[in-house]
């Protein structure tokens, strides 16, 4: 157990209120877009309404001429600078601006710079783009078939497959296939999302010609890596970039890409010696960044008569758009999505991934998910439950009979994670109990005598996340490590930066607290500043639940060793030896007479003004905190859904969410967590895709097609929570931004799913409109 | 984006006399809003131009229309249309049957069934805003076409002489679109 320390302190445990609210809701905050510089000018992409077409020509004679316009660049311009193409973070590349042709809709075909926004806008109209249309391929499972068009022609393998990937026993689990007395399979296509962020992507490039320093204002979660992908891209030396990421409205991993509007500002302020602004509109955002999710996967399940688990299969299908932009280890072309195994134990199991080009827009791993663990989660929380049907069982026991026990961990899952530790079942009962899971499934089957449609769902998720172990997680190279530098003012209060970045996540609350835990400084008196490459420390930024488990456990690290240096101090100051000194938080005392103390704040002020013989003056350190493993959040979720026969429609009657993180910060932002991850996970599940029709067109490119839940279609969230803490992380601490997103999908399926089981419906597609379910419904006969 | 639209209408004209224009499309050209014919091109086909302005997105398409089918027994047209907007925004596809029924009354029944596919800037909307704005185009050229046949039939054809055609009133077509969805109309 973590000490806990007083309020006054602050340290973790503790549910103080957000430092960085009282400007956010003053409106004070500063986003990219309340960057003003003197002499800035405007970018506007102009951009390809086809999915698929030759370019011909483009011609920016009429956009060049209208006043106030300054520079329009196409695709050719940037070729001449060999920057028409740029990496991605997947060993790809992507075009910067179009050359030859473009691979989707909404791809970006020029960059107009005007002295102003509306100029910009308007110039863009007039930059005339001469198209051929080529045949569209918007189907993944066509993207192989021979007669498929080709759509990479740059690349050497004439086809549309990039890459192959598997993991498992292949033979050994075919083997258990071939003898199992029970056998369970879904299809679950998990569509295209986005995450929509409330603020959208830009930037501000600046190039100071009298310095040769570029700044850039970027909307980053990873501005380090950004600044490194700068450099290596435009050549430019690392020392004259700085990339400044201000307060960032939202990211859920939408911010981790480069996206060619960056690419355009810099080479615009590097051409024009003036800052240029580029900001995306809420359609371009939603047409043309980060997506998440289109995995098209097959999950079986072999099994004993008594629903004992003993092998799974997952064959899936990933749609990665026209360029394989996912962000995501060098390793892993899949993610993490290996983890489908979840909270049960197989003694055999295989696993394998296709990745395909087809005329989409690039992207394939953002929202709020630790690369890929989302759809690993839903879709073994959705095979489980079809197991539950073909066995007839409870969904409850067959979870409750395969999870892996407490006692086995750290557990080596047959695809090769190490799971750090779990108690699966302690979370599920804690769940099951708090919603009155016997009681409502009785009700469920008087209803259901009654012809009513009633549904309970449960989902038992495991996480992992905070990537990652330097041996085996990398991004373009670069090492998944992660860092945090403490100061210590002479007035005893504390600086401390990081190298991740806050979207909203309250960073500068919770790690103040880990400071405030290690040092007894307290949490008021630190303040945390990330995002400025030029001051924070190296580190690979904020995604996939990891600022915890990383920088969060540098932050404690760190704190340590100024707590060790602060002992020396404290034992010159108290004239003894070290050995003879005890630590509560915010003072050394000498042992068996409590009375001789020196707070941290006296020892931070002798650090500067009264130093010991032959040590260093001031109190700091920095720590590059690399971690043993990944960390396994996990936690239980159950809905209960009534369906209303006449509309279709779903109401959620009640969800109650028990999470189980280790170790917790600030318990009040973990809750704000699990309440905007459930929020985002029901809109996922009942209302959000980015489709695509037949030729191309984005169906889902405004929030008119694409809806964000309000308040209105909001349930009420029950929270609760279980605590096993990680034993390699410094303070047992898991990472908890993600669960709820990556596991109330399938609660949500899952409880629809079971209203109708008895109808013989075994799965339903999310988003689940009341449409599909008034379709199902009319099918079998049960419509009002 | 491929939608499909089918429309019934009643005229107090004699057949024939509505056939005169349906079967011409010159003379159907200055019925639909914001259209024209610039040339004609052999007995069958002609350049045309249509422009669609929804919102703050206006789509200039020239292209070519051929009639495919005539059959002035059963008073059938099957007209297909291609045009490509002139600053790359994107493109449009038609194709329509026309049907004609003399009704007891001594008046005609239209038929129509259209088959549109657009790609670019337009489609993004989505079908619902692209539907409603068909339904208030189809409002307007049906407006149009009774104004039509008012007229003697041997009027010029104002618009086929290649002046500037005034695209349909779409200030508020976004508008009407929006109170269409609300409406729960289809």
């Amino acid at each position: 157990m973590i000490h806990k320390t007083s309020p006054e302190i602050g340290g973790m445990g503790h549910s103080i209120k957000r430092k960085e609210d009282l400007r956010f809701i003053q409106g004070k905050g500063n986003y990219v877009d309340d960057v003003h510089l003197p002499g800035m000018v405007y970018g506007q992409l102009v951009r390809s309404p086809y999915a698929h077409a030759r370019l011909k020509s483009v011609n920016t004679e009429k956009a060049k001429a209208l006043p106030g316009v300054l520079a329009v660049i196409t695709g050719e311009d940037l070729a001449k600078a060999n920057l028409a193409w740029m990496p991605t973070l997947s060993y790809d590349k992507q075009m910067v601006l179009a050359t030859g042709k473009v691979l989707f809709q909404s791809q970006e075909v020029a960059f107009v710079v005007a002295e102003d926004r509306y100029t910009a806008a308007d110039a863009a109209e007039l930059v005339e783009v001469e198209y051929e249309e080529l045949p569209v391929l918007v189907d993944p499972h066509k993207a192989l078939d021979a007669d498929a068009p080709l759509l990479r022609e740059d690349r050497e393998q004439k086809d549309n497959h990039i890459f192959h990937w598997e993991v498992g026993d292949r033979q050994a689990t075919e083997q258990v296939f071939q003898k199992a007395a029970v056998k369970a399979s879904v299809h679950a296509f998990f569509p295209r999302c986005h995450p929509a962020p409330l603020e959208t992507c830009g930037c501000v490039a600046d190039f100071s010609r009298a310095t040769g320093r570029l700044t850039v204002y970027l909307t980053s979660q990873a501005p380090h890596a950004h600044r490194t992908v700068f450099a290596l891209v435009g050549g430019i030396p690392e020392n004259n970039i700085r990339v400044i990421s201000p307060d960032i409205g939202g990211g859920f991993g939408n911010k981790v890409p480069v996206y060619p509007g960056y690419v355009c500002a810099i080479v615009a302020s590097l051409t024009l010696g003036v800052p240029v602004k580029w900001i995306e509109t809420r359609s371009e955002n939603l047409q043309s960044t980060g997506f998440a999710r289109d995995y098209h996967m097959t999950a079986e399940i072999a099994a004993d008569r008594d629903g004992k688990m003993q092998a799974l299969r997952v064959k899936t299908l990933a749609d990665h758009g026209a360029f394989n932009a996912a962000a995501q280890p060098t390793k892993f072309p899949a993610g993490l999505f290996s983890i489908c195994t979840g909270s049960y134990e197989y003694p055999a199991a295989f696993c394998e991934v296709d990745g395909v080009y087809t005329n989409k827009a690039p992207g394939g791993i953002a929202y709020r998910c630790s690369f890929r663990v989302t759809e690993a989660a839903y879709l073994i929380e959705r095979v489980v439950d079809v197991l539950a049907l073909e066995l007839k069982m409870d969904p409850a026991e067959v979870r409750r009979k395969n999870f892996i026990p407490p006692e086995k961990f750290p557990y080596k899952s047959s695809l090769g994670w190490t799971y750090d530790s779990g108690n699966y079942e302690g979370a599920m009962k804690v769940a099951l109990d708090k919603i009155g899971y016997q009681q409502l499934r009785k009700e469920q089957e008087e209803k259901r005598k009654k012809g009513e449609l009633m549904g309970i769902g449960i989902s038992s998720f495991t996480e992992i996340v905070g990537a990652g172990p330097a041996h085996s997680f990398d991004i373009l190279g670069i090492k998944m490590f992660d860092s945090c530098e403490i100061r210590i003012h002479p007035t005893g209060k504390a600086m401390a930066r990081m190298g991740t970045k806050s979207q909203g996540q309250g960073h500068e609350t919770t790690y103040a607290q880990i400071v405030a835990q290690e040092l007894g400084i307290p949490a008021a008196d630190v303040t945390i500043e990330e995002g400025d490459t030029d001051t924070a420390p190296y580190g690979l930024g904020t995604y996939a639940s990891r600022s915890t488990p990383t920088s969060g456990a540098a932050t404690a690290i760190a704190a340590r060793k100024i707590r060790d240096k602060a002992k020396k101090i404290a034992a010159y100051l108290l004239e003894c030896n070290e050995a003879d000194l005890e630590w509560e938080p915010g003072k050394f005392y000498v042992k068996g007479a409590a009375s001789k103390s020196k707070t941290i704040q006296e020892i931070a002020f002798a650090a500067y003004t009264n130093i010991p013989p032959g040590l260093e003056a001031g109190l700091e350190a920095v720590d590059y905190y690399d971690p043993p493993n990944l960390t396994f959040p996990f936690g239980t979720y159950v809905c209960v859904v009534d369906i209303d026969k006449g509309t279709g429609e779903v109401k959620v009657r009640r969800f109650v969410a028990v999470d189980d993180c280790g170790n917790i910060i600030n318990p009040m932002i973990v809750e704000g967590q699990i309440h905007g991850g459930l929020t985002e996970g029901l809109a996922i599940a009942f209302m959000q895709q980015i489709d695509y029709d037949e030729s191309g067109n984005v169906q889902g490119g405004s929030f008119m097609d694409y809806l964000l839940p309000t308040a209105v279609e909001t349930p009420h969230w029950e929270t609760d929570k279980t605590c096993t803490p990680s034993p390699h992380h410094p303070f047992g601490a898991k990472g908890v931004g993600e669960s709820p997103n990556v596991g109330s999908p399938a609660a949500f399926v899952n409880a629809v799913v079971d209203a109708l089981s008895h109808l013989g419906v075994k799965h339903i597609d999310m988003p689940i409109t009341p449409w599909k379910v008034w379709k199902v419904l009319q099918e079998k006969g049960v419509a009002a | 984006m491929a939608l499909k639209i089918e429309k019934t209408f009643d005229i107090p004209e004699p057949v024939e006399k509505v056939w005169a224009i349906l079967s011409d499309p010159r003379k159907v050209a200055t019925c639909v809003p914001g259209a024209q014919i610039t040339k004609q091109v052999d007995e069958k086909t002609y350049k045309g131009a249509i422009k669609v302005k929804v919102g703050p997105s206006v789509t200039d398409y020239k292209g070519e229309v051929q009639i495919v089918r005539l059959d002035a027994q059963n008073h059938e047209i099957e007209i297909l249309g291609k045009g490509q907007d002139v600053r790359g925004r994107g493109s449009a596809s038609m194709k329509m049957t026309g049907k004609l029924r003399a009704l007891d009354n001594g008046g005609t029944e239209v038929t129509s069934e259209s088959e549109i596919n657009v790609i670019g800037i337009l489609a993004q909307m989505g079908s619902r805003v692209i539907t409603e704005v068909s339904n208030i185009m189809f409002g307007e050229f049906v407006k149009n076409f009774q104004a039509r046949l008012q007229q003697p039939s041997d009027a010029p054809e104002a618009q086929a002489s290649g002046a500037e055609s005034t695209p349909i009133d779409a200030k508020s077509l976004a508008w009407e679109a929006a109170k269409g969805l609300f409406r729960g109309k289809a």
